[in-house]
């Protein structure tokens, strides 16, 4: 349920930057969600649609994900899968019983966006890193 | 459709873009949270200009926080000045419970939100503050709103990051929760007087925690029986002596 928070901020940050750079709309945002960020991606989108649709300057905005998926590691071996294995089942790489454990990053991070405006006022034609 | 752009609105009602417009593709960076964590760095070193421990405890409802508090708060009254935000969705309950300790407690009631967020926090360190009369205080505790989910994503500002696990939740919560495992220092196994009645493995709850996060420093503990709890008393007088001395040599 934090979704609706974490989107709340996603789009008083695209506004930010919108105005920062005196453009008229945010085109597209691409925001990436690591394995271990505790966020549920189709309620993030699902939160993200509906508060963006509060500015004009966000209500056509294309949210782009880049979501890698969870990648589970034997303890025992470094065997590693995408699927949580139960502690019951023997891993692939070993034969040893026991349960695997997510490894990955918990980034949420808007890594960038694309602006829209008048030719003569919109700012930052160059690629510019953020703060 | 708009015979200028293509967009949606027809031809005459009022194009919504400029004539001549522009795209520019920026690369940000910048973390979702940033404003949120910017806010937490606010209310750590806010805490630390008193020389106070912040504390966030995690867990789900009814995982034991409030019981802990009140047995730490009985047990400690005399030797440490002790504080307590208190996160919950509704009512005054648990705060109520704890001022009758006769600690400052300052309710955070988040109306609905699943996780206490830093800018509430700091508003709640603020109302602290005033109630202490601005003599500062050992240790704040912030009792999340229960949940093992959600708030695992907020910096609180925090020093130390607590989660409880309840011996009648079972112990496969850290593999299926990890993220308040993983993002925790100290995890605490509560109502260990119950083990004999539930299917609790204290062993598969210790691995599976460490398999998260392997630097983990766990303790179970009955807050009822007081079994285990001089660890959990001693971890904290030993967090709070540290955080004195380093107020202490920064002073100087």
């Amino acid at each position: 349920m934090h979704e609706l928070s974490l989107a709340q901020g996603l789009v008083k940050q695209l506004l930010q930057l919108a105005t920062e750079h005196h453009a008229d709309r945010v085109v597209k945002a691409t925001v990436r969600i690591g394995p271990l960020a505790g966020v549920v991606v189709d309620s993030f989108c699902f939160g993200f649609d509906a508060v963006k649709s509060m500015s004009s300057v966000t209500r056509e905005t294309i949210l782009e994900l880049d979501c890698p998926p969870a990648v589970y590691r034997c303890p025992a071996c470094g065997w590693e899968g995408e699927v949580c294995r139960p502690a019951n089942v023997l891993c692939p790489g070993c034969g040893i019983q026991g349960r695997t454990f997510p490894v990955g990053d918990d980034d949420l991070i808007l890594q960038q966006v694309e602006l829209e405006g008048d030719d003569e006022t919109l700012s930052g034609s160059e690629q510019k890193e953020g703060k | 459709m708009c015979d200028q752009c293509g967009c949606h609105i027809p031809a005459g009602v009022g194009n919504p873009l400029p004539e001549k417009s522009k795209t520019v593709t920026l690369t940000v960076n910048q973390r979702l949270l940033a404003a949120n964590d910017e806010q937490a760095s606010i209310n750590r070193r806010h805490a630390e200009g008193q020389g106070a421990v912040l504390i966030n405890l995690i867990s789900s409802p009814g995982g034991g926080k409030t019981t802990l508090l009140e047995r730490t708060i009985t047990s400690l009254d005399k030797e440490l000045k002790i504080g307590v935000l208190e996160g919950d969705i509704e009512t005054e309950r648990d705060a109520e419970r704890l001022r009758a300790h006769g600690v400052p407690v300052v309710p955070l009631t988040t109306g609905g939100a699943c996780h206490l967020d830093a800018p509430l926090v700091y508003q709640g360190l603020r109302r602290l503050d005033e109630l202490f009369g601005g003599a500062g205080c050992d240790v704040v505790f912030i009792e999340n709103v229960g949940n093992l989910v959600c708030p695992a994503t907020f910096d609180l500002g925090e020093h130390f990051r607590v989660v409880l696990l309840s011996v009648p939740e079972g112990s496969d919560k850290p593999a299926k929760y990890p993220r308040a495992f993983l993002t925790s220092q100290v995890f605490l196994v509560t109502k260990t007087d119950l083990l004999p009645h539930f299917d609790f493995s204290l062993e598969e709850v210790k691995a599976d925690a460490l398999g998260v996060n392997p630097g983990l420093f766990i303790l179970p503990l009955s807050a009822t029986t007081g079994a285990g709890v001089d660890a959990w008393l001693h971890w904290l007088k030993s967090v709070v002596e540290g955080r004195k001395q380093l107020h202490a040599a920064r002073k100087q």
